[in-house]
């Protein structure tokens, strides 16, 4: 049994402690914005935010996560933050196959959390972890550029 | 059924891998690569003793479970070792990676395990009997083989205060990020009054453990950099002897031209 | 800009934004089981014996035995068993699939399965293959006179790699019995593929089959052909178990045992005479893997476009797709194009230089025009905007000069600048789409005035449903909310063929504007009303004789202009890319954002395919490269800004002057890249990928 916050509230999950903290959330909680592209943590399509930062739940194990909070992207989803984000996303249509995209959206809050007026450097390598085989990340870049300047005082 | 552990203190942690047999986790990133169902982790990610950073007067302390965000963002890192850290995979696995991950998992690819090489750090491993100081290249004994008890931790890594500033570090992967090191170099070159006080040196990925060879970089210690350009020629064939890279990813050929150019730009880089 | 082209918001944008878009993978069924193969460890091998565990209730073993109807995969040709009867061609071939409620329980069942094999001698190697599954050849002047008469003759052999489409979401399937029917759903590119092979494999009648689309995560040709394949064994998994049965591969098992580009050894015999290429003779090979898959097809579209971009009026081209005992390889963007492009434009540029001439000038020396014959001896029937693309091209990225100031560099970073020409041509090749495909489509007109798409074109995230519904809305003078287009279900969609070879705007897309064309003048508000299209061949077409190769391959032609700026360490053999452009004519576009993404996405691809992207087998056929920590696939730090930028040729068949333009971005990178690193190094290269440890051997070739 693990109990922590999942989107704002607590939760117990009765998964073993050695399972990924992505297969929990998938299955257990049936939250299937975070994708499984590879399970090793080389892509990124699982990204959620554990305690404030960015992860990839398939390198997360039950039994590390007791006290604490997970955002995925059904949580994230309502609120501002992500309005600003996805509008931004909208206006250049950056989302294409869209299997990358929750942890893309995660990965851009975390790149405006940690700094509100990024560079094209900084996002670039604040995306770095997430794959994308569809667009060849300008659209992303850019939508996060935008969501800086249009969510300003957001972050 | 086999049980996982969540320890909160230094002491529980060490009590239970005194007791029980177990796996520490620290990150995870290494170990849920290929997660294991059986496997008895003893969690050691919130452990307020292993994830400080201090300094005292001769060390910088890193608590094992330091993860490479953490290591980046503290004033008290040396820039080469955040050099290195902010190079490691991408922002998602080094909020998870920690530096004592790095160094207990036992690989030589590891790109902060070339940076307390190159530095002749030395680590602090406990254990709920007692704890002992060990420079980290006796405590690595072979590929995937450390000097760790089966009740030790790894606590701390004690890094030098000082002579660190004049750096070089190269990794080399197959691109940008999410890259695991095909080849990298660290290399220190500690100079005072035109006299060169310290050299050292460190190639990771080519061989089973870190390449770190004082005796070779001793050559050049106490030199200055006209006598240094002297000995340079018989200090690059003594390296060019004693890197044997095996064959990985890359072949051994390209592992070794790296090195070896890598190794002459440092020298070059400082005049020699 | 037409209006048309204005973008708008994607209309599949909110649902995979949230993470609400449900994606095989997320789908539950009630009493859902799970599949997973064994497959084959040897290369080439007979299968003596399978010993089987005892198999515990609720688990059982699917095998060549329980197909009820033809043991046989329709792809092109029927070569491909569902699974192999007692011989196995390659390393993952599907011997069985174990099926069952827990997917630990299915592991330890798999593991405990032993085949004896009788080891036989593979193939790997496509040059000791001495099986061609198809033979082309085609030929136009006179040849053998070109080279009677040339003072100069080159010879080149050029190769390439496999590519992985490396879409982000792995192939994956469910397929479930219901009141006799069959149902197989999931991520697919072409729902009427899929329903073909598994009618023929059940022995179903087609009444009996129901495929189903859900949203697919990027497909590059990797969901055209497979999702056929595990279809198949699917359903005959869910038919014997008589229940749903769930299967989403692993990343290692969908970059171990999944199609990929077809590998390619392209040797070229120039004639050369006074200055000018007046003869080519083109033998080209494909490493088609175990079976046929696509290859014939995919092998067509590569020598047709041996020639590349230049009119060459003595050609004679010879292609081959030869079996090996390596993964079958099938659909990848692009399909058979780049690899011969690649080849022809490095010839081009390796003629140039043994010619002391400036290689862009060489091409465009060579270029043709509208009104000249293309390689098959059809004609350029339409404008040729190549010239105004390399001007504009060369504006954006300053080719010319800098292709100057780059030469006789010395010092540790050296920078270079490459460019390519390349066309593509716009759907099926030759008649297919008269003969073959006959596409069908419907707009169904409900009694609210909404409007519904009925078509079996897949949107795997290159906007089909945007553009599409833009189509109809813009046609209508309606708002795009009153268009409906829901995934692909073949119980309501007619065959309107596949979502392949940059046909899907061009051919289904102008009768989807034929039909709202049509709708409107009929309008009844208030009115149930029901508008079918079937597909015309253009008339002004040379008709192509696909024996002969002869005559006019595609209607029309999409055109590129590609730029590749980038920088070589010296020191580590490492490149850096540090510029890249391309100028782009698919017709008008449909919608401005869609379109840069698209060629956006196809650039980077194919920056990959030239430089980090290496796929190898070892000694024992097994693929080394099989998880994305060892398929290296380009990160947003790997890359600056890519510049795309858009030229208009409307054409008169396509909807708004539409044209094909999936699959262009994903030919000209390539050349561009590797024409900048010879600019940078100094050499010639004749293969890709080509990597750190290649340039690392040449620049010490070069010191010693």
């Amino acid at each position: 049994m693990v109990k922590f916050i999942l989107n704002g509230e607590e939760v117990t999950s009765n998964a073993n402690q050695n399972e990924r903290l992505l297969d929990v959330i998938r299955n257990e909680f049936r939250l299937t914005g975070a994708k499984c592209g590879c399970k090793e943590g080389e892509c990124g399509a699982c990204s959620v935010i554990l305690d404030g930062k960015l992860v990839n739940s398939c390198m997360v194990a039950m039994g590390s996560i007791e006290g604490s909070t997970v955002m995925t992207i059904e949580g994230y989803s309502h609120t501002d933050r992500f309005s600003v984000l996805e509008k931004a996303y909208a206006s250049v249509s950056a989302v294409q196959c869209g299997f990358c995209i929750p942890g893309m959206m995660l990965a851009s809050e975390s790149i405006l959390a940690e700094n509100p007026n990024p560079t094209e450097e900084d996002i670039r390598r604040g995306i770095s972890g997430n794959l994308c085989r569809c667009t060849g990340y300008n659209a992303i870049v850019e939508a996060i550029g935008i969501a800086a300047k249009e969510g300003k005082g957001l972050w | 059924m086999v049980k996982s552990y969540f320890a909160t203190s230094l002491k529980e942690a060490l009590e239970i891998r005194g007791r029980e047999s177990v796996t520490p986790y620290a990150g995870g990133t290494d170990l849920m690569i290929e997660a294991d169902d059986n496997a008895s982790y003893l969690f050691l990610n919130k452990i307020p003793e292993l994830k400080q950073i201090t300094a005292d007067d001769e060390y910088i302390r890193i608590g094992a479970a330091s993860t490479f965000t953490e290591v980046y963002h503290s004033e008290l890192i040396p820039q080469i070792l955040k050099d290195a850290v902010i190079e490691i995979a991408a922002p998602a696995i080094r909020n998870l990676g920690t530096v004592g991950g790095n160094i207990c998992n036992g690989s030589p690819k590891g790109d902060s395990v070339l940076i307390f090489f190159a530095t002749d750090s030395k680590l602090r491993l406990a254990s709920s009997k007692g704890e002992r100081i060990l420079p980290i290249k006796e405590f690595y004994l072979g590929r995937k083989k450390l000097a760790i008890q089966d009740d030790e931790l790894l606590v701390e890594i004690l890094m030098s205060k000082t002579g660190l500033d004049n750096y070089y570090y190269k990794k080399i992967g197959a691109r940008n990020a999410l890259a695991i090191s095909r080849v990298s170099f660290a290399g220190i070159l500690d100079i005072k009054d035109g006299k060169i006080m310290n050299c050292m040196t460190a190639f990771g990925a080519v061989s089973d453990v870190v390449i770190r060879r004082p005796e070779l970089d001793g050559i050049l210690i106490g030199k200055t950099i006209e006598e240094a350009k002297a000995v340079k020629e018989k200090y690059l064939a003594a390296f060019d002897e004693a890197i044997v890279p095996i064959r990985g990813r890359v072949s051994a050929e390209y592992r070794k031209s790296v090195c070896m150019n890598l190794l002459k730009d440092f020298l070059e880089s400082n005049g020699i | 800009m037409e209006a048309i082209s204005k973008s708008v918001k994607k209309r599949d944008h909110d649902a995979k934004i949230s993470g609400q878009a449900l994606y095989v993978d997320d789908i539950v069924m009630e009493d859902m089981l799970y599949g997973k193969m064994l497959r084959s460890t040897k290369a080439k091998a007979r299968i003596k014996n399978i010993i089987l565990p005892e198999i515990p209730a609720g688990y059982c073993i699917v095998d060549k035995n329980d197909v009820p109807g033809e043991n046989k995969i329709h792809v092109v040709e029927e070569d491909m068993p569902v699974f192999p009867e007692d011989t196995v061609e390659y390393v993952g071939d599907p011997i069985l699939m174990v099926v069952g409620p827990d997917k630990k329980g299915i592991e330890r069942i798999l593991s405990e399965i032993v085949v004896d094999y009788e080891e036989l001698e593979p193939v790997l190697d496509v040059r000791k293959s001495d099986v061609a599954f198809f033979h082309f050849n085609y030929a136009k002047g006179d040849v053998d006179k070109a080279f009677e008469e040339a003072d100069r003759v080159i010879t080149e052999t050029i190769e390439t790699g496999h590519q992985e489409q490396a879409y982000l979401e792995t192939n994956g399937l469910i397929a479930y019995p219901e009141e006799g029917r069959m149902t197989v759903r999931g991520s697919m590119q072409c729902p009427y593929y899929v329903f073909g092979a598994v009618a023929k494999a059940l022995g179903y009648d087609r009444k009996d089959i129901r495929i189903v689309q859900d949203v697919t995560g990027g497909g590059f040709g990797g969901k055209e052909d497979f999702p056929s394949i595990l279809a198949c064994q699917l359903a005959v998994a869910a038919k014997k178990a008589n229940k749903p049965v769930k299967y989403v591969f692993d990343r290692r098992e969908d970059m171990e045992f999944t199609s990929k580009r077809h590998p390619s050894i392209c040797t070229y015999k120039v004639a050369v005479k006074d200055g000018k290429v007046t003869g080519m003779d083109i033998d080209v090979i494909y490493d088609s893997g175990a079976y046929t898959t696509l290859s014939s097809v995919v092998l067509q579209r590569g020598i047709i476009g041996a020639s590349g971009v230049y009119n060459i009026e003595n050609l004679r081209v010879t292609g081959d797709a030869k079996k090996t005992n390596t993964l079958p390889n099938g659909a990848m963007r692009g399909f058979g194009a780049p690899q011969t492009f690649f080849a022809v434009e490095m010839i081009m540029i390796h003629i140039a230089k043994q010619l002391g001439v400036d290689s862009l000038k060489f091409k465009e020396q060579h270029m043709v025009k509208q009104g000249d014959a293309t390689s098959t001896s059809g004609k350029f029937h339409f404008h040729v905007p190549l010239p105004e693309m390399i001007e504009r091209a060369d504006q954006l990225s300053d080719f010319r000069k800098k292709r100057e100031l780059y030469k006789n560099q010395t010092g540790r970073y050296r920078k270079g600048i490459g460019i390519s020409l390349v066309y593509h041509g716009c759907g099926f090749t030759g008649s297919g789409e008269r003969d073959y495909i006959k596409a069908i489509a419907k707009l169904k007109k409900n009694a609210d005035d909404t409007v519904e798409i009925l078509i079996s074109i897949t949107d795997m995230g290159q906007g089909a449903k945007t553009t599409f519904s833009k189509i109809v809305a813009d046609t209508l003078g309606i708002s795009l909310d009153k268009v409906i287009y829901s995934n692909p279900d073949t119980d309501r969609v007619p065959d309107s063929g596949p979502t392949v070879a940059s046909r899907s705007l061009m051919v289904v897309g102008q009768l989807i504007k034929r039909a709202a064309e049509k709708l409107k003048e009929q309008w009844k508000s208030g009115e149930e009303q029901l508008i079918e299209e079937h597909y015309v061949h253009p008339d002004f077409l040379i008709p192509f004789d696909i024996k002969i190769f002869h005559g006019d391959a595609y209607p029309t032609y999409s055109w590129c202009v590609n730029v590749i700026e980038l920088e070589v360490d010296t020191i580590t053999a490492t490149t850096q890319v540090i510029g890249a452009w391309g100028v782009y004519d698919v017709g008008t576009p449909l919608d401005l954002n869609i379109l840069h993404g698209q060629m956006q996405g196809g650039f980077l691809q194919s920056i990959g395919y030239a430089s980090m992207e290496q796929c190898n087998y070892n000694e024992k056929g097994i693929i080394r490269n099989n998880s994305f920590s060892d398929y290296i696939i380009p990160t947003a730090m790997d890359i600056p800004n890519l510049v795309t930028d858009i030229i208009e040729v409307p054409y008169v068949e396509g909807p708004y002057g539409a044209k094909g333009a999936g699959e262009l971005p994903c030919v000209g990178p390539a050349p561009a890249y590797i024409d900048a690193l010879e600019n940078a190094l100094e050499n010639n290269i004749y293969h890709i990928p080509y990597t750190q440890e290649d340039a690392m051997k040449y620049l010490q070739e070069v010191e010693k």
